[in-house]
């Protein structure tokens, strides 16, 4: 039932103000119009969508400007009859219009007496160029990024949600950086108990500052020790909103572009944003291989020492000793060798990534290409080695979010040194040991590990968006994140009978 | 949350138990088929479920009854100090079976993957991770089977098909050329095999569907059973009675013996040993988890943090002296065949009876009033 506007100012207020509670991106202003400033009128906007300083050159500042000189009686008659002219400019009989007028980006005007409200345009939401995505690069989709301003980042989301139920809640981090840091969710989607477990862990620690959502994401993790990240991170909005929409929350840092998104599980990590922009069987086959890839970053190298040094019989003859040719001369042991080759390119990936942007590449070539070449000529290691590590780090790169890849880059060291000393078994040991860790790890609740397992909590739904991703009119359901009763997110509309 | 709400679904129970029963059964069973009945192994195996299929019903019997943990039931049915007996008596049982586990998980270890590993080393290192696992609780138990079924299950479904082009059918003959004796026999062996299913009874705290609990079981006494007679059939019709009964762990050397079409890999025994090593740890780890939980109990302490190390060293311990001095081995399959088996379906009937005369009383008592 849409709820009317009247010409009592106050009730409007109160109704809007309730509409938008726990909203900190939208400013509302009482400010006094007519000759003796004695007719109030109210303002509301999102916070960056409408200029902030200065508005004498705005629609509203016009507005507003020219009612301060008229007197009390004629301010209605004038909305009345001059509020078109000002482009663009709509006025509302409900609130729920008003309310998704303002929420294009445009300045919403009541007045007391004036039965209506007025949508005022500005120059509306950040645009392309803001900043755009260094990482997280998609092939088909939006280009917008996160940029380090808090504000900003609240309207990018904003712009992509325009629900009044998409609440920012403020609070502050950091005793002397005083840096503020906003959750930003759907009301009606998000699960009972998680808003209040994060505004409780924010509360937990007190520290001199906040300079990046990084500290925040390792001062409120549950499992300090655990090499796998208990947040997601996104630079990307519709990223981020896509994570809205399916019950989790954000965490925006003020001065930084990474938000943090929770809960959140290793399939979370694995999916990207165009595997919803694209068609269902591409989708899907690359997220096949980025699953594949996560597992083969992890053990790629290990499986290569114990199949090489103790269960060689699973090889075929041909390539043993083609294996076995490539490695005479070599002076080490195929696990130091090893070990050599990957500290190696983790000390080229780091110099690649301090380095500036064109002589970063160099670095990647001079290493890779050069430096490979030179330690094969030089028999200090064989080629089949330097073909590994360099499939190792394709496969790491393939992992769509950095930290997660970080996890499987420092398990396969213990890999290398399990198969390296116990071969297969070394192997099935590390692959429980990973798998006993995860399958106790939980983000806010939610199983890392979900929906492979505790899938029928959700009746099974989460699975079509797992290793495969049906079409997507076969995702019906939100995911586990979403508040039970909450969870349709997809239906076909009945058609009339006139269709 | 339902993270850590120590509860599992009937899914999770299903594979935990069908891979539990699995391992063991599938490695050792069909030498022992073979070596006792040849081709009438079938039989045995039949006659087998027959056995364990009514050890489940009396098990559905006494969950139906059961209102809180098995424990508070036993006592409820027969008395404390009876209850006791019977809780130590599954303590027993399960902390023995670890102790056996262990030993055939670290024998099969040395055997296919590491054969100049160390026994106490290789069997250190499993029952620290058999520890590792029952710390993180019934739910993560769960969780590691549910997610790793099909990648087991497929593997060995596709192997167990390729080698149906190995299966020569003559072999399955003579049919029925066995005594009831060792038939029974064999049965008898596969019902004790098909024994760590009693661990349903404990978890019917842990469901999240408490009713669906005996049916979990029998989908995973089908599931093992169906499982077993597949792998018997083949290994019989590819190696012929002699051989099997002759081969210790017949159904790895068929896997050695498989070559996937395009031949690119000669063997693959080493891999596929990873689906008996994953089922024997489910298993080691069931018996570790259980006999924490049962040990808990009977101290009625749920914070008891030495129990653990204590059952993790007694396990450490029996399975190196298995190792060691087969005499107890020999002792182990007495112990199954004349105390376990009997005594738990003595428990499970005893249990029925004793709670049907008291709900009979009760109601008469009411009746009355």
């Amino acid at each position: 039932m849409p709820t009317p506007i009247t010409s009592d100012l106050q009730e409007n207020i109160r109704n809007f103000e309730a509409m938008f509670s726990d909203c900190e991106d939208i400013k509302k202003r009482n400010i006094k119009v007519g000759k003796e400033l004695g007719r109030e009128c109210y303002i509301a906007y999102i916070e960056v969508a409408a200029s902030m300083v200065d508005w004498s050159d705005s629609g509203i500042g016009k507005l507003l400007g020219t009612l301060r000189e008229l007197p009390e009686n004629e301010l209605v008659p004038y909305i009345r009859g001059n509020g078109k002219d000002y482009s663009d400019a709509d006025p509302f009989s409900t609130l729920e219009e008003a309310a998704q007028g303002m929420l294009t980006g445009d300045i919403l005007f009541f007045l007391e007496g004036y039965d209506k409200a007025m949508k005022i345009p500005d120059k509306g939401y950040p645009g392309m160029g803001v900043y755009q995505t260094g990482s997280e690069k998609v092939i088909r989709g939006s280009n917008e990024g996160f940029t380090e301003s808090i504000k900003l980042n609240t309207a990018l989301l904003r712009k992509r949600l325009r629900s009044p139920n998409l609440k920012v809640k403020e609070s502050f981090a950091g005793r002397r950086t005083h840096t503020n840091v906003d959750l930003v969710y759907l009301k009606d989607l998000i699960q009972p108990g998680i808003l209040e477990e994060m505004e409780k862990r924010l509360q937990e620690f007190e520290i001199d500052g906040t300079l990046d959502s990084g500290v925040i994401e390792q001062l409120t993790e549950k499992r300090k020790y655990s090499p796998f990240p208990q947040f997601q991170t996104t630079q990307r909005p519709d990223r981020a909103a896509m994570a809205i929409l399916e019950g989790r929350i954000v965490l925006l840092s003020d001065n930084s572009p990474v938000a943090l998104i929770f809960p959140a599980t290793y399939n979370a990590f694995i999916q990207t944003s165009d595997d919803y922009y694209n068609r269902w069987e591409i989708a899907s086959f690359t997220r096949i291989l980025r699953y594949a890839a996560s597992f083969l970053a992890m053990v790629l190298p290990g499986l290569y020492l114990a199949a090489t040094n103790f269960h060689t019989q699973i090889l075929p003859t041909d390539l043993l000793l083609s294996l076995a040719a490539a490695r005479q001369g070599v002076p080490f042991p195929a696990v130091v060798e090893i070990l050599l080759m990957e500290l190696a390119f983790e000390l080229l990936r780091e110099a690649g990534v301090r380095l500036p942007g064109p002589n970063g590449n160099t670095i990647g070539i001079v290493g890779g290409l050069i430096i490979g070449q030179a330690a094969v000529d030089a028999n200090i290691v064989s080629p089949i080695v330097v073909i590994l590590v360099a499939l190792t780090a394709l496969c790491s790169f393939a992992v769509p979010s950095e930290e997660f890849a970080t996890a499987f880059r420092l398990l396969k060291f213990l890999f290398i040194f399990l198969c390296g000393y116990l071969g297969y078994f070394g192997f099935l040991t590390g692959i429980l040991l990973v798998l006993i860790h995860l399958s106790h790890l939980e983000s806010f609740g939610i199983p890392y590990l979900t929906p492979f397992v505790g899938a029928d909590i959700n009746g099974f739904q989460d699975e079509r968006d797992a290793f495969l991703r049906l079409p997507l009119s076969f995702l019906k359901k939100r995911p586990v994140y979403a508040r039970e009763g909450a969870r349709v997110r997809f239906r076909k509309k009945k058609r009339g009978k006139g269709d | 949350m339902f993270a850590e709400n120590q509860k599992i679904s009937p899914r999770q129970v299903r594979r935990l138990f069908l891979l539990d029963v699995f391992g063991l059964s599938s490695l050792l069973l069909p030498g022992i088929f073979s070596s006792l009945s040849g081709a009438d192994g079938i039989f045995s195996l039949l006659f087998g479920m027959a056995a364990s299929g009514v050890m489940l019903l009396l098990m559905h019997g006494n969950i139906k009854r059961m209102e809180g943990g098995y424990y508070a039931y036993m006592r409820e049915c027969v008395g404390t100090l009876a209850g006791n007996l019977f809780q130590i008596f599954y303590l027993v049982y399960f902390l023995s079976l670890s102790g056996f586990v262990l030993y055939q998980t670290t024998v099969l270890v040395l055997s296919w993957l590491l054969p100049e590993g160390s026994y106490l080393g290789v069997s250190l290192l499993l029952v620290l991770l058999a520890g590792y696992g029952a710390m993180r609780g019934i739910e993560g138990r769960a969780r590691v089977y549910e997610i790793i079924f099909w990648f087991l299950g497929i593997p060995l479904l596709a192997m167990l098909g390729l080698a149906l082009r190995e299966v020569d059918a003559d072999r399955w003959a003579p049919l029925a050329a066995s005594s009831l004796a060792r038939i029974g026999e064999g049965g008898l062996a596969f019902s004790i095999f098909l024994l760590p299913l009693s661990g349903i009874l404990f978890l019917k705290p842990f469901c999240s569907k408490p009713e669906k609990l005996t049916s979990c079981a029998a989908a995973a006494w089908l599931g093992a059973a169906g499982l077993n007679l597949a792998v018997y059939l083949i290994l019989l019709g590819v190696f012929g009675t002699k051989a099997l009964g002759a081969l210790e762990r017949p159904a790895l050397t068929l896997m050695g013996m498989i070559n996937f079409p395009g031949g690119f890999f000669n063997r693959q025994d080493v891999v596929m040993v990873s689906v008996w090593f994953f089922a024997l740890f489910a298993l080691l780890n069931t018996g570790v988890f259980q006999s924490g939980l049962i040990w808990k109990e009977l101290c009625r302490s749920q914070k008891d943090r030495h129990s653990l190390p204590l059952i993790l060293a007694f396990v450490f311990f029996l399975g190196a002296e298995l190792f060691e001095n087969p005499f107890l081995l020999e002792a182990y399959d007495v112990y199954q065949k004349w105390a376990a088996l009997p005594g738990m379906a003595g428990i499970l009937a005893l249990l029925l009876s004793c709670g049907r005369i008291k709900a009979w009383r009760r109601a008469r008592k009411e009746g009355r009033a």
